[in-house]
């Protein structure tokens, strides 16, 4: 502080434009790593969660579409034609579930949900070899329907509870990364305008008190040459000092105010002379 | 008393007049009613001796 107070005014007015750009080019990086901070974590947001999410809404409707294959082949089978169109669906389908709750299971972290994969996996797996010993049922007895649904009546219930509350789950943790990720953009938000704010406020006080400085001294020294152009010398005194210019400048003044009074103590002693 | 940086006003008088005076009152920006009053300081005679060379070399 006294450094500072000892420094020319032009090297205080460059101190602080060059505090101000300072200050610039650390709130833009900073703003620049938070945005990419954010951009980060909606990525990772994305990749992850929300992609696992969206892949379960798919294996829910794959085996929605797998039991629904299994009435057609149940309503239309008895046509050989309509048989093997439905039963490949249908298999399709239920290879499309095994797969992507497989994947899915391999993929979630949640140990909880993890579990429930593995739970309608196992499930999923019985009721494929009881739709199987329905579907033999249904061909070797002259396409009873009645007596294939009766095999396989209520069965999906269980698996689709079960993936249900995994569809659940998934969306619940993607709807809490999103609230932690909207909490920790306002905590960086609130960081950052905490942070400019109080270096808007230092810079402000700094120059405050710079330019209040400057103005104070000038004014003394205006004072001065005031009464030096009235002539008015009588118990003046060149009070200003400093290193900076308008020290400088108060120092010639000095000069001239003890020219002055030298002058007019000649011409006096000239007068009584 | 300040007799050094009384003489020294004189020595500036003879050497080169009212203007001297004048002069050296700027330099030193001390008058001579001003040098008549404080100490015959060290620094203050430092100041004298400086300005009167000053005087002496045209500056």
């Amino acid at each position: 502080m006294e450094g500072c107070l000892q420094m020319k005014i032009s090297s205080k007015l460059m101190l602080f434009f060059c505090g101000v750009v300072a200050l610039f080019v650390l709130l833009a990086v900073a703003l620049l790593a938070q945005t990419r901070s954010v951009s980060a974590g909606y990525d990772a947001l994305l990749r992850q969660q929300v992609r696992q999410a969206q892949a379960a809404r798919v294996v829910q409707v794959s085996f929605k579409k797998q039991v629904q294959e299994w009435k057609d082949i149940l309503l239309r089978g008895h046509t050989p034609a309509d048989l093997a169109k439905y039963s490949g669906q249908f298999h399709d389908e239920e290879s499309q579930v095994r797969h992507g709750a497989t994947v899915l299971a391999a993929a979630v972290e949640d140990p909880a949900g993890r579990e429930l994969l593995n739970q309608f996996l196992a499930a999923h797996r019985t009721i494929g070899e009881k739709y199987q010993a329905a579907y033999e049922a249904y061909v070797g007895n002259h396409f009873d329907f009645k007596l294939a649904d009766s095999m396989v009546r209520g069965q999906d219930r269980a698996p689709t509870d079960l993936f249900d509350q995994v569809v659940r789950r998934l969306n619940d943790d993607v709807t809490a990364s999103v609230a932690a990720q909207q909490r920790a953009v306002q905590h960086a938000r609130n960081l950052a305008l905490a942070l400019s704010g109080g270096l808007l406020f230092g810079l402000g006080l700094a120059g405050f008190v710079t330019v209040s400085n400057i103005l104070g001294r000038l004014g003394r020294l205006k004072a001065v040459s005031d009464r030096l152009a009235r002539a008015d010398i009588e118990g003046l005194s060149v009070d200003i000092s400093g290193p900076d210019e308008i020290g400088q400048f108060g120092n010639s003044m000095q000069g001239v105010h003890a020219a002055i009074e030298e002058l007019t103590r000649l011409a006096s002693d000239a007068g009584h002379a | 008393m300040a007799t050094r940086l009384t003489d020294f006003y004189k020595q500036a008088a003879q050497e080169f007049g009212l203007a001297g005076r004048i002069k050296l009152a700027m330099l030193t920006k001390i008058s001579s009613e001003k040098a008549a009053s404080v100490d015959d300081s060290p620094e203050n005679i430092r100041i004298f001796e400086q300005a009167l060379a000053q005087l002496r070399s045209g500056g």
